[in-house]
């Protein structure tokens, strides 16, 4: 017993001075988004092989709620001493244009920026149209009778409308679920005719034939499905914006020790590298990213730009980029 | 034959065995624990078994799944703390059970229903699972709409006393589920400017209040009151009730799978409603529903246990979750390199038949478990009252924390504690608040996606209503819910129908 | 409780405090949105409040027609001491609980809850809650991985030093 109370005390006295050996205790990993999310997922995937990496615990708790933003706040109310980590989706970046908090990933030092999901737009099999350009001339004959899905403004879906409306006037029927799988659902069910989506979340079906890709919103085709067109076919004037989709990464509090940052990231980085979460990311339908350092701060930068000016000048957005010094892409 | 194979995979292997034995088991305290639940349970097993075997993993998760589902009624008999949402019916008369020193009889007999339950719902899994899917995706806006009100009719099965007392807690329920950013818009609803509040109250945390600490206060009224002895000598129930009870388990049964099945409502909706047919069909219940009836035992336990194999059938036949544990099942398939999605039964058609066996033997391992260690359970009504309520209050703290490990958690436990305790005070029912909070959101989205989608024109959402054979059954079925609350049915039609049964 | 036709004392004030409570919240829910379309964000909150700020009247009328329950003292039947004494408690917990932390304050809480309520020795409760707490900690925090308030124990650097000294580093 004597003994336990002496490590116990030696522990102490270990954890307040000795930064160097970094970690000595368990790590905590905040996630933004709910059990089953896919944020969840990821993440739940790539941390046993960072714990492996360092050494140590990673604890995950779910901090839901705020749309991401009270996670995003409980890290930043905690020690910049890397034993809290933030494991987010692309959301923090719309919180200052949206008014929802005066915080995102550029006020965080990015870890990792693990993947990046690949935005679609999918039909009902049922619909009168099968390519973006032939979807348009549609909506235009028929104006208000195509359903449009979304999850709410400022969501992916919102964007990639926004997008599309920055080319071309659409007149359709929007209705709003709360996420992409419920939306998809509805989609099979008939209660609305298009939903733009991640790929991931849509792939197996329509491998299944249970709905119809119309276009994939990047400025490439996706091995995964080989045959679908890109959007700047039909829309060459999105180029601008493109690549773009959500994506999941790992963050730590401004001011966290250069040191416990490098061994966060190496950890991290080996973590994404390994072989199953490659796999699990390809099936998903995820591009890996795998981004760290200065490449990950530029990644974060140019979708914070593109999706607070697309906000913006749809007219949903609360404040204005310029207000923050975000430029425009 | 093959299918066979599989469906015995989990029974004959040792290994596999094991873990569904030890799953079921721990399910069991996670359900009965509020604040632990069955989700939060099968998400952390998804980093724990990462490195696993997928069958092994799966088996402890389903094992878990199977027993939180049948755990949450441990402690709403007992304690009338629920363990989860879908206990919520159970406690309504399986406390008072426990008052009249019942508890064992009542815990057996709930767990031979739930088994029942359980068993049925795998049943149709098994033999229908195509088909309900198919016909589960097709409920349209308005549907989900129609069902959130036929589940608000039950207000009225819900409030004993003065009606204008019930339809005050449903629409305070209904009102507390809509606070926080609207899931649809962002817009802030009775957020009052905290961003705490954006993700609005969480109905766990209010059950819990309502439930748990508002009974707690209540006991304090009764703190030298000889502690009610509980009468163990009968654990396992007579054949006769078994059999007599049958065609109601049955019945309440297929509402679980079906509400099961259907992507948006799950075992919780399913419970309430199994309940309130139970009551309107019932003829003459020995005891008077509210106060310790066993049919309102038996109904919302076949039902929620019924509705595990319910939403296990757009998972498996179209990857998607049929509830938020099945959510969860396919993250854990993702993480372990299967694709869950409509092409699983065709990539891996074993997947179905295995779910299935070990379904079957995760409920074996409920009647098993479930039936042992009555005994030491029925004790913990027996504690002195000075000792268990300091229990249930740390306990209901640390549950609500845990729900989100968030203090504002614990907040709106105790404010709904009070509340509760004031309002069982002056007779205003309980049940209903929940009730309301359940609902909230599968009625809000809906009517407002159903009013969408006509563009605001309220005639074409009337006109569809009757164009549509489901809408139309479901829109009779609310008429008929309301009319037999009225007194011409209890007073002269029901009497009349049923006597010559 | 009784389904007597009389009522306790505090009902009436009780059932006048909820129509005060649905009126405000139907002030509010018409703030969301105004009346501007059936499917605004305001509209569900409207018709819900609307419901209750009817319901809640009727309710009071009632309770303006039925009979005090003479017996009944508000202090001892309604509101005994002991019932504000243990809200009290419990209050003060949770407002703690986080600046502490879980093992502290809880510690504290069951101590003078068990004392209090169940009369027995100091010793004797004492026990009692360092046995419960024990049993909870170990299945919230050690096997359902529940971080709870950390205050004032370092805990996580108490189980990586036993851990640790368990590992035979």
């Amino acid at each position: 017993m004597k003994k336990i109370i002496l490590s116990t005390l030696a522990g102490l006295a270990l954890s307040s001075t000795a930064m160097a050996d970094f970690p000595n205790k368990d790590i905590q990993g905040i996630i933004q988004w709910g059990a089953g999310g896919s944020t969840d997922t990821v993440m739940r995937s790539v941390s046993p092989h960072a714990e492996e990496v360092l050494g140590t615990d990673i604890i995950l708790t779910n901090r839901t709620g705020g749309v991401g933003a009270i996670a995003t706040k409980y890290v930043n109310a905690k020690k910049a001493d890397g034993y809290t980590l933030l494991m987010g989706a692309e959301n923090p970046q719309m919180y200052k244009v949206l008014g929802l908090a005066d915080i995102d990933y550029s006020d965080m030092i990015p870890v990792n920026v693990l993947a990046r999901g690949i935005p679609m737009l999918v039909a009902q099999n049922d619909a009168p149209f099968n390519t973006m350009q032939e979807m348009i001339d549609y909506i235009k004959a028929n104006p208000g009778s195509v359903k449009v899905g979304s999850t709410g403004q400022g969501g992916l879906a919102s964007i990639v409308m926004a997008m599309i409306e920055s080319e071309v006037k659409l007149d359709v029927t929007t209705i709003p679920y709360n996420g992409d799988g419920p939306a998809l659902t509805a989609l099979q069910g008939g209660a609305i005719d298009v939903m733009p989506a991640v790929l991931g979340a849509a792939v197996q079906h329509i491998k299944a034939g249970r709905m119809k890709a119309i276009a994939l919103v990047d400025n490439q085709p996706s091995p995964v499905l080989p045959e679908v067109g890109i959007i700047t076919e039909a829309l060459p004037g999105l180029d601008k914006y493109l690549p773009y989709g959500p994506f999941f990464g790992v963050f730590v509090k401004q001011g966290t020790p250069d040191d416990v940052v490098a061994k966060l990231t190496d950890a991290f980085t080996k973590g994404a590298q390994a072989e199953d979460f490659q796999t699990l990311m390809n099936n998903r339908g995820y591009g890996i990213m795998n981004l760290s350092g200065q490449p990950a701060v530029d990644f974060l930068e140019n979708y914070r730009s593109v999706s607070s000016w697309l906000v913006h000048d749809a007219g949903f957005s609360k404040r204005s980029p310029e207000e923050f010094g975000i430029p425009r892409p | 034959m093959e299918a066979l194979n599989y469906f015995a995979l989990s029974w004959l292997s040792p290994e596999l065995l094991a873990l569904t034995a030890l799953g079921t088991f721990l399910g069991i305290y996670v359900g009965a624990i509020p604040g632990l639940s069955v989700t939060m349970a099968v998400s952390i097993l998804i980093s724990f078994t990462f490195s696993w075997d997928v069958n092994h993993a799966l088996c402890l998760m389903v094992g878990i799944f199977m027993g939180g589902v049948y755990g949450g009624s441990r402690t709403a008999i007992l304690l009338n703390i629920p363990g989860a949402p879908s206990a919520i019916a159970t406690a309504l008369d399986g406390y008072p059970l426990a008052k009249k020193g019942l508890a064992g009889e009542a815990i057996g007999l709930s767990t031979v229903m739930s088994v029942i339950g359980g068993f049925v719902g795998i049943f149709v899994l098994a033999i229908a699972a195509p088909t309900i899917s198919e016909f589960a995706i097709t409920f349209q806006p308005r549907d989900y709409l129609l069902l959130a009100v036929l589940g608000l009719t039950l207000v009225g099965s819900l409030s004993s006393g003065s009606l204008a007392k019930g339809l005050f807690a449903g629409a305070l329920g209904v009102l507390v589920g809509t606070v926080g950013l609207d899931p649809l818009t962002a817009e802030e609803r009775f957020t009052f400017g905290i961003i705490e509040l954006w993700d609005g109250i969480n109905v766990i945390a209010a059950m819990i209040g309502l439930f748990g600490v508002s009974e707690a206060l209540h006991q304090l009224h009764h703190l030298d009151k000889a502690i009610i002895k509980q009468k163990i000598s009968r654990i396992i129930p007579p054949w006769a009730d078994v059999r007599r009870f049958l065609p109601l388990s049955i019945q309440s049964s297929f509402i679980g799978v079906i509400i099961g099945a259907l992507p948006g409502t799950g075992g919780d909706i399913a419970a309430l409603m199994a309940y309130d047919q139970a009551k309107r069909s019932t003829k003459k219940p020995e005891v008077p529903f509210g106060q310790g009836a066993k049919e309102g035992l038996i109904a919302p336990e076949a039902a929620n246990n019924a509705a595990v194999g319910g939403a296990y059938i757009p998972m498996l036949t179209l990857g998607i979750p049929g509830d938020a544990v099945t959510a969860v099942f396919i993250g854990a398939l993702f993480i372990h390199g299967l694709n869950p999605g409509p092409l699983l039964l065709i990539e891996q058609p074993h997947m179905f038949w295995f779910t299935v066996g070990n379904l079957t033997l995760a409920n074996i391992f409920v009647l098993i478990f479930g039936l042992t260690g009555i005994r030491i359970f029925s004790k913990l009504v027996e504690c002195p009252k000075g000792v268990l309520i300091p229990l249930i209050l740390l306990l209901s703290v640390v549950g609500a924390y845990a729900i989100n490990n968030s203090v504002v958690d614990v907040w709106w436990m105790l404010a709904f504690g009070v509340l509760g305790y004031f309002m069982r005070l002056y007779n205003y029912p309980i049940g209903p608040v929940i009730l309301g909070v359940i609902l909230s959101k599968l009625m809000d989205e809906n009517w407002r996606r159903a009013i969408l989608s006509e563009r605001g024109d309220m005639g074409q959402f009337f006109a569809n209503l009757f164009s549509s054979p489901l809408s139309s059954v479901l829109f009779a079925a609310i008429v008929f819910a309301l009319f037999t609350q009225t007194p011409l049915w209890t007073r002269w039609l029901k009497p009349k129908l049923f006597t010559k049964a | 409780m009784s389904r007597l036709p009389s009522r306790y004392p505090g009902e009436r004030l009780f059932s006048f405090l909820l129509v005060i409570f649905s009126i405000f919240l139907l002030w509010r829910s018409y703030l969301i949105s105004g009346f501007s379309e059936l499917s605004s964000p305001g509209a569900v909150p409207i018709g819900a409040s609307a419901m209750m700020v009817l319901a809640s009247c009727i309710a009071f009328t009632q309770s303006l027609k039925t009979p005090l329950n003479q017996e009944a003292r508000f202090f001892y039947h309604c509101f005994p001491p002991v019932v504000g004494f243990v809200m009290a408690l419990v209050l003060v917990y949770a407002v703690v609980l986080e600046q502490l932390g879980f093992i502290a304050t809880s510690i504290i809480f069951l101590w003078v809850a068990l004392k209090v309520l169940s009369q027995r020795s100091a010793l004797w409760s004492l026990g009692l809650a360092l046995l419960s707490l024990v049993l909870i900690y170990v299945v919230f925090r050690l096997i359902f991985q529940i971080v709870l308030p950390e205050g004032i124990i370092p805990e996580r650097a108490i189980l990586a030093a036993i851990s640790r000294f368990f590992g035979g580093e």
